[in-house]
């Protein structure tokens, strides 16, 4: 696109001067970013950050957060927040390690596990929707419960899958196509699915009407309640299936297995929310900000960082997403 | 007696506009004083250098109870004497009366500075019984009926913690009440008024001018027209001495009336918010407007008909109900409402047009399971040229990108895209500019002339004029007058919107 100055509109009726288009520093500034990163660890570390090991490994280590980030992006669209996610993940992971265990089969702990997923979506949107709690502090209520109801499952220690018995099951996720781990595949598949359904479904247009102004949203016939239902479940189903890929990439599932995924997903939903589509949550935004969080993270790491650089980076990306997000919403009021 | 307020030669300029011009009133104690006149009078700009937010122009004397008012802050004036109570009252809802009342003039506390609840709260019961009022003190105001809350807001203005008070003001006290309620009102201020205290209020509701008042003070342009007693003067003199000239007796042309069709939408028993009783009918190309003071019930109409919010009774379209807080069932048997205040209500800012107003159905350019954006796009640009909305064509661009009028314009267009039965309008042509204001109107015949029954509630009477077969007005939650043809005028409207009702009591016995 060109860069357009403002112009005069036609009929010489006043309106607000049109924002500019311009290389899109604005829109894609999140892809200029990452390619200067990528070209400060090639210099910097080429032998660590150059190779196809070090791709692979960014690639299914980000797997699970961007599962975990697509799901968010849902509930986020229609202006809920869903404190859930990691919480989901973590029952899923203990639910499939203990159904697995206990002898009663993949199918089962699979089914269950997303069958699971699916109660949870529906216990937030009763808290949310139905008693009318604030989606921030009433998934924030949930994810606690969560937390126990984790800790009942598993007794309070880890759940190992003793990888001899299981193989199977550890292929789902371990199994490479083309030299990629499966779960970057699954990844993929959802990303389509869920991009599909924002961009090029009505139940997309509902998602983001209803998170956008819900009281005009039902004046146009949209039933919000049902919306905000629906984006729920889906966080949660997607996430659960997160848990599912956890437990096979990692072969064991423990009260804490989630703990580390929440705050990357909000800061890549957030942070993904001023690229692409400057101003709502997206897809293709989101996954230019897991790719950029992943090689700021693992490029220090490599350069020998300590390991909390992880944590450091991913809060300060979330804080600054959401000043830039400010700052947006403020140029375009 | 020293006068109670005494107001010399107040003169207030705005730039270039002179808001008050040499006004001069003076008030006695026990006397309730009305002070009317339309918008932009001066009133306001009054009651606002009374209670020390604005400084007058040099010249301009005040005294209260014989001393002058220092025109200073509006703790000043309070320490003077005036006290006011204003249209919103000011009370915090989640808090009772007690702590209410306390706001501004403190609790009573002992020597460590802990409030004697018990005192206070005893306190709080004698200033509302000496208001001829018995409510529970301890249960948060919005729990109270609205002249029991009235009641509250008086009573914290009527203490005399601080300074004697020799004068209250009221600020359009009875606005939101229903009727029942307003006779209430009407009795406080009369005790407040034999206590000896002067009360002066500003009022838009001539039934409270003729119930409460001794004495009213007309302003007109800035200008004191006259002040004299309410005894003997009629509600069409009242009207105009505010308006300024003889109400003028319009004829619409007979031709402009329209063919209509049978009867398509039928509101029976229909209550909820302010209104207590709608019942109302509206024909195949039908344009019907609804007018009536803020609290007569009009700003309600819109939402209930459509089922937006909670009502009782019942609204058929072609026979079929339209349930309550069900937009969604209301669209689909062919309702379309454009609310009021568009921010709030209608527009997604920060979406596209296109995206504003394919939300009602958006599936309708889906095929193999997929939003075809080309012909979607298409569609819209139909309809933003039909609209004339302007810059032309752009479908891609946000809401906030256009100005208010071109806005409502794709608001419009969201609704007439689903070639309704019945279209509901709720102030139709707020914050609009005048070109888009006519376009919208020219849609509105439009659409009558094609057979869809129009409701339009609207403030703006010159656009009630305009655009409707039949005016309905509002007072105090019911349909008080229908106004057909030729009776359409805009004095005749606003007349009948603050008119009197004939058939409610005017001497409630004391």
């Amino acid at each position: 696109m060109t860069d357009v100055q403002t112009a005069p509109a036609p009929g010489g009726e006043e309106t607000k001067p049109r924002r500019r288009i311009n290389l899109g520093f604005d829109r894609f500034s999140g892809i200029y970013v990452w390619a200067v990163l990528v070209i400060i660890f090639s210099l910097w570390i080429p032998d660590l950050f150059l190779n196809w090991d070090n791709f692979k490994t960014i690639l299914t280590f980000q797997a699970i957060s961007t599962i975990v980030a697509l799901g968010l992006i849902v509930p986020v669209a229609a202006g809920a927040f869903d404190l859930t996610i990691a919480g989901t993940l973590t029952v899923s992971a203990v639910f499939t390690a203990w159904a697995l265990l206990d002898h009663r089969g993949v199918v089962f702990a699979c089914g269950g596990a997303l069958i699971v997923g699916v109660i949870i979506g529906l216990a937030n949107s009763l808290v949310v929707v139905k008693f009318k709690v604030d989606s921030f502090i009433g998934t924030l209520g949930m994810s606690s419960i969560l937390a126990a109801v984790a800790y009942m499952i598993s007794g309070g220690g880890q759940l190992v899958l003793p990888e001899a018995g299981y193989y199977p099951f550890l292929d789902f996720a371990r199994q490479e196509w083309f030299g990629i781990s499966a779960s970057v595949y699954y990844a993929g598949a959802l990303a389509l699915l869920i991009w599909w359904i924002l961009e090029y479904t009505p139940g997309g247009r509902y998602l983001y009407a209803v998170g956008g102004n819900p009281v005009a949203a039902r004046l146009a016939g949209v039933k919000v309640g049902r919306i905000i239902m629906l984006s729920f479940i889906a966080s949660a189903v997607v996430c659960s299936f997160a848990g599912i890929v956890y437990l096979a990439q990692n072969a064991n599932g423990a009260p804490d297995s989630g703990a580390n995924y929440l705050l990357p997903a909000f800061s890549a939903v957030f942070l993904g929310a001023t690229q692409i589509r400057p101003g709502r949550v997206n897809v293709l935004g989101t996954i230019v900000a897991i790719l950029l969080l992943a090689t700021g993270v693992t490029g220090l790491q490599l350069a020998g960082a300590p390991t909390y650089v992880t944590q450091l980076f991913n809060g300060a990306a979330l804080i600054i997403a959401m000043a830039l997000a400010a700052r947006t919403a403020r140029r375009r009021g | 007696m020293t006068t109670a307020l005494s107001v010399r030669n107040a003169t207030k300029i705005f730039g270039a506009q002179v808001a008050l011009n040499d006004v001069s009133i003076d008030v006695e104690p026990g006397e309730v004083r009305a002070l009317v006149g339309q918008n932009g009078c001066g009133k306001s700009t009054l009651i606002k250098i009374l209670a020390g937010f604005h400084a007058p122009e040099p010249g301009t004397e005040v005294t209260v109870g014989g001393e002058p008012l220092p025109f200073e802050d509006p703790v000043s004036s309070e320490a003077i004497g005036l006290r006011f109570v204003h249209q919103d009252l000011g009370l915090v809802g989640n808090l009772d009366a007690v702590d209410n009342m306390a706001m501004g003039q403190g609790y009573i506390t002992n020597g460590v500075k802990t409030i004697r609840w018990r005192k206070e709260r005893k306190h709080a019961r004698e200033a509302l019984a000496n208001l001829g009022y018995d409510i529970n003190v301890r249960i948060p105001v919005a729990g109270l009926q609205m002249s029991e809350r009235t009641a509250v807001a008086i009573a914290r203005a009527m203490s005399d913690r601080g300074s004697e008070v020799k004068m209250l003001i009221l600020d359009e006290p009875t606005a939101n009440l229903p009727n029942a309620e307003a006779q209430r009102l009407y009795k406080l201020v009369r005790r407040v008024a034999d206590s000896g205290v002067a009360v002066l209020f500003v009022s838009h509701h001539f039934d409270e001018v003729f119930e409460m008042a001794d004495s009213v003070t007309v302003l007109r342009d800035g200008k004191h027209i006259v002040t004299r007693p309410v005894e003997g003067l009629t509600e069409e003199e009242l009207i105009e001495l505010v308006v300024g000239r003889k109400l003028q007796e319009h004829n619409k042309d007979a031709a402009d009336a329209r063919e209509h069709g049978p009867e398509i939408l039928k509101i029976t028993d229909v209550a909820g918010g302010s209104v207590a009783k709608l019942d109302l009918e509206v024909h195949r190309g039908e344009v019907v407007g609804v007018a009536g003071i803020t609290g007569s019930g009009r700003e309600a109409v819109a939402g209930l008909v459509f089922g937006g919010m909670e009502r009782g009774g019942e609204v058929t379209v072609d026979g079929k109900v339209l349930p309550q807080n069900r937009p969604d069932i209301s669209i689909e048997r062919g309702v379309a409402l454009v609310p009021a205040e568009r921010h709030a209500n209608a527009s997604l800012i920060d979406q596209t047009l296109r995206e504003n107003i394919t939300l009602v159905d958006p599936g309708r350019h889906m095929t193999m399971g997929i939003l075809r954006r080309r012909p979607e796009r298409a569609d819209v640009r139909i309809w933003l040229d039909k609209l004339t909305v302007k810059p032309a064509g752009q479908t891609e661009y946000t809401m906030a990108q256009l100005s208010g009028g071109n806005q409502q314009k794709v608001i419009l267009a969201r609704w007439l895209r689903q070639q309704p039965e019945v279209l509901i309008m709720d102030e139709p042509t707020q914050g609009v500019d005048v070109g888009a204001k006519a376009d919208i109107h020219k849609l509105v015949d439009e659409a009558a002339a094609m057979g869809t029954a129009v409701l339009v509630c609207s403030t703006d009477h010159e656009e009630l004029v305009r655009v409707c077969d039949r005016v309905v007005i509002m007072r105090r939650g019911r349909v008080a007058e229908i106004l057909r043809g030729n009776e359409i005028t805009a004095d005749n409207i606003t007349a009948a919107t603050i008119g009197r009702d004939a058939n409610e009591p005017t001497e409630p016995a004391a």
